[in-house]
């Protein structure tokens, strides 16, 4: 049996009188007598909550399936509510960073025709205005690599105004063909408004 | 960035037919460097043959052994290189290859036949060449024969942001930029 810890304040040598009282003072000192009241009060409580909430679960299930929603929205004026949304303040309490933090962008790329984006870009105008220029200058530059597309430039020059003058001797109106593929099995790359590119013709700049 | 379209010069030409010009200088080019290597080859079986034996000789090309030689060296220089890989010195430096007439990769047989019957196009005062002029698609007699045909392989379009590239460099740097047209891949007069 454990004893009891004395409690400060309470004398050592105490009248007759006082044990009764002393040991109902210990006892309530462990044990709340409102305890009991709660654990019956918790009892009936958890209960009747659970059941509330699966009335008030039912019940919204009845509403919506009775409710015709698209009907509902129709008769709502969207734009008036809008209107009374003040955006800024939404925005405002939006963190976009956990928003980005959620978004799937592999996902999303792979959505994304790349090849048709990078067509309506003006990539002349982009290495122009752009630090792109010089950052493709120095990994791809050099006297030679300069000398041999300016070498292969002019070759490919004449070759077009050779052409040009023989087709024209020769009183041909069409273009020549494609050729049938590339080194490597693909097709000829498409020209940038996407059709297959043809020869060099007159008065044509390429 | 904007939307505007592209110059025509954008428009590649790699996959094409290569024209007479490209495909003359690739062959001068060839011309020059196996003729090289076989005067180096022979000056060293000169040298060689003068250290083992300890007697001078000469070759020449008049040398009927060593013309025999240098006619067997240019089918392999030119048959090797066409089987292997499609494409000479000459012609990698042109960026001009040779492929199948429909577009596959040369196979090494065709790269053999081309170089065996390539001489066939010298005859007649080189009428097979004719093609490359007149024919639609820029084939030798050669080229029929063997079932291929010489397409531009370099990429123009790269080409072309290097010279951009180039130009803006130059302009950022304060030095002057290329002379406009000169030799500007993707223009007029240089595009591929």
């Amino acid at each position: 049996m454990t004893r009891t810890p004395r409690r400060p304040g309470l004398p050592r040598h105490h009248p007759p009188g006082m044990i009764p009282a002393m040991a109902a003072w210990l006892i309530l000192g462990v044990v709340d007598p409102r305890d009991r009241i709660r654990s019956a009060g918790k009892r009936l409580t958890d209960p009747a909550e659970a059941l509330a909430q699966r009335v008030a679960e039912r019940v919204v299930d009845l509403v919506v399936e009775v409710l015709d929603v698209n009907a509902l929205m129709q008769r709502l004026d969207l734009n008036a509510v809008l209107r009374r949304v003040d955006v800024k303040a939404l925005l405002d309490q939006v963190d976009l960073n956990d928003l980005i933090s959620r978004v799937d962008l592999d996902a999303l790329m792979a959505r994304v025709d790349v090849n048709e984006l990078v067509q309506h870009l003006d990539i002349d105008a982009l290495v122009e205005q752009t630090d792109l220029g010089a950052v493709i200058a120095r990994s791809s530059g050099g006297v030679a690599t300069e000398a041999l597309d300016s070498a292969r430039s002019q070759a490919v020059g004449m070759d077009g105004f050779i052409d040009r003058w023989v087709q024209r001797a020769l009183r041909r109106s069409h273009p020549g063909p494609v050729a049938p593929g590339r080194p490597d099995g693909q097709e000829p790359p498409l020209s940038p408004n996407g059709h297959a590119p043809t020869l060099p013709q007159a008065g044509q700049a390429h | 960035m904007s939307g505007r379209p592209h110059a025509p010069g954008w428009v590649t030409s790699q996959g094409h037919y290569a024209g007479s010009v490209s495909r003359l200088l690739a062959f001068i080019i060839d011309a020059a460097v196996s003729a090289g290597l076989f005067s180096l080859g022979l000056a060293a079986a000169n040298l060689l043959w003068q250290v083992v034996t300890g007697h001078s000789v000469h070759w020449t090309r008049a040398n009927i052994a060593v013309a025999i030689i240098f006619v067997v060296w240019e089918f392999f220089y030119f048959g090797y290189s066409w089987a292997a890989s499609g494409r000479t010195f000459g012609m990698a430096v042109l960026g001009v290859r040779v492929i199948r007439a429909d577009g596959a990769a040369l196979d090494p047989w065709r790269g053999v036949v081309r170089a065996l019957v390539f001489p066939l196009s010298f005859l007649f005062l080189g009428l097979g060449f004719l093609g490359i002029l007149v024919q639609r698609e820029h084939r030798a007699l050669h080229d029929l024969i063997a079932g291929s045909c010489v397409v531009y392989a370099w990429d123009a379009r790269a080409a072309r942001l290097r010279f951009l590239a180039r130009d803006a460099d130059a302009s950022v740097n304060g030095s002057s930029p290329s002379p406009a047209g000169a030799g500007r891949p993707g223009q007029a007069g240089g595009s591929v």
